[in-house]
């Protein structure tokens, strides 16, 4: 057991080691450094001496080596370097922003899981009908229509329609205005939330599916057991391994895929953080966001296994 | 083919791929109403009618002779993404799932850490480090989709390593490419089927992704992404350059969803039987 | 490139509207709650917010803009773009033009409190001339050998050669004064100016709020309460919020996001020509380029009002080299000035070429809004006079990289101007510019006519060297200047009072009411 243990966090180790070297590498890759994206093609006049200075500025003058391991260093200290274009800690700001992109996430995953459940269990209670009709098109759009065309199009018809915009004004925090906070999170969580209920809409039916043509599911509709009580009790209960498992991934890879939404709603979230980052050259706040968020999912991962297991009747059983 | 005929709905998607496939094909062989890079200023913005049937955009250009080369030029970034995903990925699942060991360790090393890479940002740096055209970005959707791959296969090989005919043909003293080839890839292929399907839609919704941020693919050639991109702050002054690539973005990924739903339904090996 | 123009100007600038003295409201009001009476809060869209807080290192737009309602500068310019004075009450040079005395205005004091004096001015030039400090500014300061602080409130400017431009220069916000104890370390984030506005409140990324200074030296004072900077990524999203009244007062880049704005009813949008200009930049010292005649096919082939049409839908204005409303190029006065395919094929007749050529063209997406949409319709007119671009479409920090390397054969690209074309052109197209690397293109003729222009005082003859240099850069087809386009600033009809400048500065933020 706790050879296991030991295992699975070396595991993760090298998992977040990999991502460390891979996103350093590829950052330096990219064409242009923070000089160059801070001054534009200012930089052009800058005289040789201006730039040494320049780069001494930016820590660009240390070796490659010695910038990887004193960040991967730092990291450890709690220290994941500095933003110097909103004169903040790549800390302070993740601290702000991961709890944003974490409360979307959850807000879309609970959108996503009302939208696709119920549509899949009434999907699954007769199949070829007219109700699986309803859940193939639904999730069927949600698989299909690209998040920013539908983020766009309801923003500006909503907007220029209604005047409904709370994106408009100023991001609110959860503590700060919760109110406010829960109407600018909706519209984005509805858009990703959509796109997600396609797959566990999928998962649902195809696990009720499966579920009900066991033994136990006959034996206790024989026994004379309700059908809502057999429905959400036996069947759902038994479908739900698949379904968390589905959400789990799902929910991890929103910790940094929803750049797109954050952008067009004004998300202060983690992903819009790393895309700056990279627009910017902040080599610190990719690097350390990217690792927080590849850390997140790791956890993300582990929690679902371990959620796996307690529910799980096979594995309860033994 | 049997699969497609077996379920409604992967047959109205085979007859929307078909359509599609038709209109790419025209344009492919140059059999278009309008070329779809000429300009033509005089001409511009003018709304759909029988010689322009989706109107024209900023440059005069026909829009549906764009449509028409972008679903060609989106479908090919996505065939050829997921056609590189499909072999890297399923040769890295080969080998792990049967060489076990030090292999099995190196790529499910590899594959955790892409894993956890956000996809969108992994396709989008690696859109910015190369000089950018359709292979370039085709390749960059291509590595997010390898780990996929290789996760989706590596599992089934385990398990088909243990079974008897292949312990047997191991025995026999063949070589281990051999089996691999002859013995253990023929029993996956359905697999990789539905995965290849899933996947093309989404290449084709990561493309578009992509462009509308900015890193697409590079004009005058037109991609559906692309071409949403430059339409979207027209949509009041000629909505049909935008309502155009987007209604036929949506309807390619929703052909390939009900064709990859309906192989799924028929080749999936849990599905066997129940039907 | 569009960064450098914005650097180039700024600075607040006192205009005179008679106060129509009410009270200004107290306390801040709610975003959407613009009050009957002066004062409140304005809300200002933008993309993006300020890479960097230290003026002197301010190239880009939106830390301009901000930057620009903090900072002082000894001179400024009005809105039509006139240098007049600011920190410095009046200036004057020697009689053989080797110094440059100016008096600066009493009773300033910077946001901390402490008074500004000459002490300071010396301070801040001698900091931004020293390479150590990275000014960005430090090239507009090239003829100054030494500055002397006689007395405080008296600042001499000892000069290697006369130079005319060096007012204009003084008043962008990269020359911004700052207190002599001040630290970069310090003012990244806790500015201190002695601009209408003050640093009030900063949350990464989100937004940015200024309040307004008590102590400003001006005449008037700013009306606002404040003024918040709020970060909404999307162009479109923008006119969103102004439409759902979150948002008051944006600029914007994109033609087309401006047209949508204005087709709503709610938002007022006013066009301002930029001094800012789009051209096809060619590298002279590069391959075929070299051949002065290829150059002049393809300044023949070009018909640049259809590039306008089609790429900003006519927004804007064919232009030449100079863009300063004072200096203005005639842009018919050019080889070829209208599309002439015939005289093109006879140029490339000339070179050799007869068959046609393809020339590299890189350009950039995501820099600015019309930069691919150029680069295809001069792809699609040049095809026509069998002169094949060669598109390379980079993402903008690949494109900055190789501009400032000068390594491109040709480059679609968005310049900044300025109100000076000495500040504008004496960079790139003299020898020793610090930008002809990336220029391209010098002569003798114009090493020679940009000296002149620098050593002249009188300003009817500076209009006549311009004018020859303007002339110079056509006929050889150093670049190809295309056109010119608008600055948008949407308001929506609460916002009084503010007039949108050429530059695209924020200055006059402070005469804003909302009302």
């Amino acid at each position: 057991m706790r050879n296991r243990v030991v295992r699975r966090v070396a595991g993760v180790l090298g998992t977040l080691f990999g991502v460390a070297v891979f996103v350093f590498v590829m950052l330096r890759a990219i064409p242009g450094d923070q000089i160059t994206a801070g001054l534009g093609t200012e930089a052009a006049a800058l005289t040789p001496a201006q730039r040494v200075a320049l780069e001494h500025y930016y820590g660009l003058d240390e070796s490659l080596f010695t910038q990887f391991f004193s960040w991967l260093g730092n990291m450890f200290s709690g220290n994941f370097g500095y933003s110097a274009r909103s004169q903040q800690s790549v800390l302070d700001l993740t601290l702000h922003s991961l709890p944003v992109t974490f409360e979307l996430a959850v807000f879309s995953i609970v959108l996503a899981l009302l939208i696709g459940v119920p549509l899949g269990m009434l999907a699954a209670s007769r199949t070829n009908s007219p109700r699986d009709a309803l859940g193939q098109v639904v999730s069927l759009g949600g698989l299909s229509i690209p998040a920013f065309l539908l983020a766009t199009t309801l923003l500006s018809v909503l907007a220029a329609s209604f005047g409904f915009n709370p994106n408009g004004q100023g991001f609110a925090g959860l503590l700060d205005d919760p109110l406010l906070n829960l109407q600018q999170m909706f519209l984005p969580a509805l858009v990703l939330g959509f796109g997600i209920a396609a797959p566990i809409q999928r998962t649902t039916r195809t696990a009720v599916l499966e579920v009900r043509s066991n033994d136990f599911v006959r034996t206790a509709r024989a026994k004379g057991v309700p059908p809502r009580r057999l429905q959400v009790r036996h069947v759902l209960g038994n479908a739900l391994v698949p379904i968390v498992t589905m959400t789990g991934l799902q929910f991890g890879y929103l910790l940094g895929g929803a750049v797109v939404v954050e952008q067009v709603f004004s998300v202060p979230g983690i992903g819009r953080q790393v895309l700056l980052g990279i627009q910017q050259k902040e080599y610190a706040v990719v690097q350390s966001t990217v690792l927080v968020i590849a850390l997140a999912f790791v956890i993300v991962n582990l929690l679902t296994d371990l959620l796996y297991r307690i529910i799980d009747p096979r594995v309860r059983a033994s | 083919m049997n699969a497609l005929r077996k379920s409604p709905s992967s047959l109205i998607g085979g007859v929307v791929l078909a359509l599609l496939a038709v209109v790419a094909l025209l344009s492919y062989f140059g059999l278009l109403p309008h070329d779809p890079i000429a300009q033509n200023p005089p001409s511009r913005f003018l709304s759909p009618s029988g010689d322009h049937l989706f109107g024209t955009d900023q440059f005069g250009r026909d829009v549906f002779s764009r449509v028409a080369a972008g679903v060609g030029n989106s479908a090919l970034i996505a065939v050829v993404a997921v056609a590189f995903s499909t072999v890297v990925g399923t040769l890295g699942g080969l080998v792990s799932g049967f060489y076990r060991g030090f292999a099995d360790g190196a790529i499910g090393g590899v594959t955790n850490v892409l894993f956890a890479f956000p996809p969108l940002l992994l396709a989008l740096s690696l859109a910015s480090v190369f000089d950018r055209n359709w292979f370039t970005i085709a390749v960059a959707i291509a590595i997010v989709y390898v780990p996929i791959f290789i996760r989706v296969t590596r599992g089934p090989v385990l398990s088909l390593r243990e079974i008897e005919y292949v312990k047997a043909a191991t025995s026999t003293g063949q070589s281990r490419w051999m089996i691999m080839l002859r013995h253990v890839l023929p029993n996956i292929t359905s697999i990789i089927v539905i995965q290849v399907a899933l996947s093309l839609s989404w290449a084709v919704l990561t493309e578009a992704s992509l462009s509308f941020l900015g890193l697409g693919t590079p004009p005058p050639a037109p991609s559906l992404g692309s071409m949403i991109f430059e339409a979207r702050s027209l949509v009041f002054v000629a909505p049909w350059t935008l309502i155009a690539p987007g209604a036929v973005v949506v309807l390619l990924v929703v052909g390939l969803n009900l064709v990859g739903d309906g192989l799924r339904d028929t080749l999936d090996p849990r599905n066997r039987g129940k039907r | 490139m569009s960064r450098g123009a914005f650097s180039a100007i700024g600075a607040a600038a006192a205009l005179s509207i008679a106060l129509t003295g009410c009270s200004s409201s107290s306390g801040p009001t709610t975003s959407t709650g613009a009050s009957g009476t002066s004062g409140g809060n304005l809300v200002v869209g933008v993309t993006t917010d300020p890479d960097t807080l230290f003026p002197w290192k301010a190239t880009q737009f939106q830390a301009v803009n901000v930057l620009t309602n903090i900072y002082g500068t000894l001179t400024e310019f009005d809105k039509d773009l006139n240098v007049v004075p600011g920190l410095a009450e009046s200036w004057k040079p020697s009689e053989d033009g080797k110094t440059l005395t100016l008096t600066l205005r009493k009773g300033v004091t910077f946001s901390d409190g402490s008074a500004f004096d000459s002490k300071d001015v010396k301070a801040s030039l001698d900091k931004i001339m020293d390479e150590a400090t990275a000014a960005v500014a430090r090239a507009s300061l090239s003829s100054v050998k030494s500055v002397e602080a006689p007395d405080a409130n008296t600042v001499v400017l000892h000069l290697n050669t006369p130079d005319a431009a060096l007012p204009a220069n003084l008043a962008t916000v990269n020359m911004a004064m700052l207190s002599s104890d001040d630290t970069e370390e310090k003012l990244n984030t806790t500015p201190n100016g002695t601009g209408p506005f003050t640093l009030k409140k900063r949350v990464a990324s989100q937004s940015i709020t200024l309040a307004r200074n008590d102590k400003y030296w001006g005449s008037e004072k700013p009306k606002l309460d404040g003024v918040e900077f709020r970060v909404i990524p999307d162009e479109s999203s923008i006119v969103s919020a102004m439409q759902s009244g979150n948002v008051q007062l944006a600029v914007f880049n994109d033609p087309l996001v401006a047209q949508t704005a204005e087709g709503g009813g709610t938002i007022t949008v006013a066009k301002t020509p930029q001094l800012n200009y789009h051209a096809l930049q060619l590298n002279a010292t590069h391959g075929e380029l070299k051949d002065l005649n290829v150059r002049l096919a393809i300044q023949c082939a070009v018909d640049r009002k259809q590039v306008l049409d089609t790429a900003a839908l006519g927004e804007g204005e064919v232009t030449g080299p100079i863009t300063s409303p004072v200096f203005k190029s005639d842009p018919q006065q050019r080889p070829c000035p209208t599309r002439d395919l015939a005289k093109a094929a006879e140029y490339l007749g000339k070179a050799g070429k007869a068959g046609g050529l393809t020339i590299k063209t890189m350009v950039s997406q995501g820099e600015y809004a019309t930069s691919v949409n150029e680069a295809q319709n001069l792809k699609a007119q040049l095809a026509e006079a069998k002169i094949n671009l060669d598109l390379e479409v980079l993402e903008s920090g690949a494109f900055v990289d190789r501009w400032v390397a000068g390594d491109f054969d040709a480059a679609v690209a968005l310049n900044g101007g300025r109100p000076d074309p000495d500040g504008m052109y004496g960079r790139y197209f003299t020898s020793k510019g610090n930008l002809n690397k990336v220029a391209g293109y010098s002569s003798p003729e114009l090493d020679k006519l940009f000296a002149e222009g620098k050593a002249t005082a009188d300003q009817a003859k500076r209009k006549e060297i311009y004018a020859k240099v303007s002339a110079e850069l056509e006929n050889n087809a150093a670049w190809i200047w295309l056109f010119t386009g608008y600055t948008y600033t949407g308001t929506t009809s609460q916002v009084k009072g503010f007039v949108p400048m050429a530059s695209g500065s924020l200055q006059y933020l402070r005469t804003t009411t909302l009302g």
